[in-house]
């Protein structure tokens, strides 16, 4: 393969005088601009950009490539722009995204128009021996737009290499300098004012040991209530289901951490806040069960038998029609009085500076120790509550573990920055095993229960409702059964993560830091 | 990967014209097209304003690898590229002769290319030797052209006749009908005859227009210089053709 070279062009750059002087060795012929606009895309949370993908489109067509790369990896014809995954036309781009995209709609960017002025370079047969193509990219159509970059290529052409390295060094002589292929995609988002990757809904959080513990309280609630916000105001454009999710996540997070980052704030407001978040909450519990339905349809129908899967789609519409009505619900929740005041308190809160007067007996404690004491006793309660169903087998325990669960969980991920990375992440990617498992059994028993109430709400006619009821049967069947796997494997999930190895290093982590009556003691 | 072979035992029948034409409306396709001058009048090559060159002639040529390799040069369309040919290729003949295998060596000297092409397109010159035989070897599927006279149907009895006794797939043998005068009552009685006669003619004929022979002058395929010409369209029809009979569906039994 021919390698094309990238130049930059010097300042005061003219082209005209340039193509004049290398038209006295070579014959230059010049050919119509080329004017394109393409459009870039990524979900919200950036999911391509993260996966080091470059997705745009150009015309009637849809590539995909690695940034500062101008080979693509896949391209094909599209007739319109798709939005999810679902809607794109079979194909590799499909099965290549499918895994990335998964639920997230795909949003536009930012538009970049190119032009491109090719020169063919020939020979005395008028042969093109090397192409020399001009390039620029502005962010709007219009002429006076600001540049986001502007070069030369050097294309060879295969079988003319002596050509090529003497318009190399016609191109040295000139002052135009080689430059590493760089992406204008990062250039256009950059004025466009978007930052690559900004956005996550993972907790990124970076503590001090020595911190006080109230104020590391408010950085964590600081960043979960900057989630919420942001996805707060999307959830209105309904653009996909993951801005109630990962809003969702982010009010449950902040209960979390007002219930677990214990005696940091005075114990009235942290009451009120409990209280408050709870009622938040609330609101789009309907909206995201239903979400989460609809998500599933495919998977559902794949359950049923075939000859039962055209029956299940009354329930579907059903659900549909509910979703819609949640959905509103949600709306008109965030734009309530009520809503607006809980929110503007608690970022007051959050801002307001430190009050040493009647402060909560944790507030001046180095964040590592609360830390440290917390994610060990939560610990301890997740084995404990464990072992107890190991012996009971009781369901109602798999309910209390799970909950456990996810209290440690957000604790170490609030916390990841205190201890070694490394080793927390093993022990949280444990955890997250077992809270797969105890997830999926809850799901299953919420979900089995749903679908048999909801046969009550079904406004069918006789006919179609007996036989949406028997598809409706069918997969409570399937669940239930699915439910007892995962009920079965739970012994060995449990055993892994509370096996000797993960206990020393939860003590080395955790439990190492806490010395009886010394609570100031430091990591080292 | 599919190679094509523009192929005639009958001579000034419009090879040359339909190979550069075919293989420069392929690669506007987007598919990477190689054309491989295998005339030692070197006219496609001459077409392409590309210097009738191989690397050591004829003899890197039936060695293969590298020299071939080397040989090929870019030409001023995208996706396009040529193999040159080269003044010793008369020889070519004779230097498979002395050779063992010496019926499917094209093919093996093809191979490197495979990988890089989607479209390998032979434009062959006039042969019915052992040139011939590699060329049958080496193809997925030969396009003939036809001009309606009766001594070019007659050879192209000949050369059927041949492929059978010599065990070619006479069904990957298609033809089209070239340098066509509307006007003469015997060409268009002639095509009606043969399009009964045989079972791979294409519906697309090449009319005998003064816009193909200007290809001398401009050096270039018809669609550049004259893309609304009733040439460029002749030929658009007859790549429609080519690209539904015998490169999609593509066709399992292939790559042998």
């Amino acid at each position: 393969m021919l390698k094309n070279l990238q130049y930059k062009l010097p300042d005061g750059y003219d082209e005209k005088q340039f193509m004049r002087k290398l038209a006295d060795q070579y014959p230059i012929k010049k050919e119509p601009t080329i004017s394109e606009r393409f459009a870039i895309y990524d979900t919200f949370d950036w999911r391509l950009f993260n996966k080091s993908l470059v997705l745009y489109g150009c015309g009637h067509k849809l590539f995909l490539r690695k940034p500062a790369k101008s080979m693509s990896i896949h391209a094909i014809e599209i007739t319109s722009v798709p939005v999810f995954i679902w809607d794109f036309p079979d194909g590799g781009l499909k099965r290549h995204l499918a895994p990335i995209l998964r639920m997230r709609a795909l949003l536009k960017l930012v538009e970049v128009y190119s032009r491109s002025r090719p020169y063919r370079v020939l020979n005395r047969d008028e042969k093109t021996v090397a192409r020399l193509v001009y390039e620029d990219f502005r962010s709007s159509g219009s002429k006076n737009a600001p540049t986001l970059g502007a070069h030369l290529w050097l294309k060879p052409v295969k079988g003319y290499p002596k050509h090529s390295r003497i318009l190399v060094k016609r191109l040295a002589e000139a002052g135009l300098t080689k430059s590493k292929e760089e992406d204008i995609y990062i250039k256009a988002l950059e004025l466009a004012d978007k930052k690559p990757g900004s956005y996550s809904a993972k907790v990124n959080i970076q503590l001090d040991p020595d911190m006080r513990s109230d104020e590391a309280a408010k950085v964590i609630l600081r960043f979960l209530l900057h989630v919420i916000r942001v996805n707060e105001t999307n959830i209105e454009k309904d653009l996909d289901t993951e801005f109630v999710h990962d809003y969702r996540v982010a009010i449950r997070r902040t209960r979390s951490a007002l219930g677990q980052i214990q005696y940091v704030f005075p114990a009235k407001t942290t009451d009120r806040f409990k209280k408050d978040f709870a009622f938040v909450g609330k609101l789009s519990n309907d909206l995201r069960d239903l979400d989460v339905y609809l998500l599933n349809e495919a998977t559902y129908k794949a359950k049923l038998p075939p000859v039962l899967r055209d029956d299940i789609d009354p329930l579907f519409d059903h659900l549909r029609k509910k979703r819609s009505k949640a959905f509103q619900k949600v709306i008109s929740g965030l734009k309530s009085k009520k809503y607006e005041k809980i929110l503007k308190d608690w970022e007051a809160l959050l801002n307001q500076p430190r009050q040493d007067d009647g402060a909560a007996p944790n507030a001046a404690l180095p964040i590592i120790d609360l830390a440290c004491k917390r994610i060990y006793k939560k610990y301890r309660s997740v084995v404990k509550a464990g072992n107890l169903i190991l012996e009971t087998a009781e369901d109602e325990m798999l309910h209390v573990l799970r909950i456990h669960c996810k209290k440690l969980r957000y604790l170490m991920e609030f916390f990841s920055s205190l201890f070694a990375r490394k080793k927390i992440n093993v022990l949280i990617a444990q955890l997250k095993k077992l809270q797969d498992n105890l997830g999926d059994f809850n799901d299953l028993c919420v979900q089995e229960e749903y679908l048999l109430n909801i046969t009550k709400e079904l406004p069918t006619t006789q006919r179609q409702l007996k036989k949406t009821l028997v598809a409706i049967g069918s997969l409570v069947g399937t669940l239930g059964r699915e439910r007892q796997m995962v009920k079965d494997a739970f012994a060995e999930t449990f055993t892994d993560f509370a096996s000797p190895e993960n206990k020393k290093l939860f003590q080395e982590l955790f439990a190492s830091q806490i010395q009886p009556g010394q609570a100031g003691t430091k990591k080292d | 990967m599919t190679t094509l072979a523009i192929y005639s035992n009958k001579g000034g029948v419009g090879k040359t014209a339909a190979a550069v034409n075919l293989s420069y409306l392929a690669a506007q396709t987007g598919a990477k097209t190689l054309l491989c001058d295998l005339d030692p009048q070197s006219s496609a090559t001459y077409y392409f304003r590309i210097k009738p060159k191989l690397r050591s002639g004829t003899k890197g040529f039936i060695k293969g690898g590298k020299q071939v390799y080397k040989s090929v040069k870019g030409t001023d369309y995208d996706n396009l590229d040529l193999l040159p040919a080269d003044f010793s290729l008369r020889n070519l003949d004779a230097a498979f002769y002395k050779l063992r295998r010496s019926k499917k060596r094209l093919k093996k000297i093809l191979n490197p290319f495979r990988v890089e092409y989607d479209l390998i397109i032979l434009d062959c010159p006039v042969t019915i030797s052992i040139l011939a035989d590699n060329i049958l070897n080496a193809v997925d599927y030969t396009l003939v052209p036809l001009i309606p006279t009766t001594l070019s149907v007659r050879t192209y009895r000949q050369l059927l006749a041949f492929c059978q006794k010599n065990r070619y797939a006479v069904d990957r043998i298609y033809a089209f009908f070239s340098m066509v005068d509307r006007h003469k009552k015997m060409h268009k009685e002639l095509m009606a005859a043969v399009a009964g006669e045989f079972n791979g003619v294409l519906q697309s004929f090449i009319p005998y227009l003064a816009q193909i022979e200007k290809m001398g002058i401009h050096r270039e395929p018809v669609a550049v210089f004259a893309p609304r010409s009733v040439a460029s369209k002749s030929y658009q029809n007859l790549w429609n053709k080519v690209q539904e009979t015998m490169l999609s569906p593509v066709r399992s039994d292939l790559g042998r």
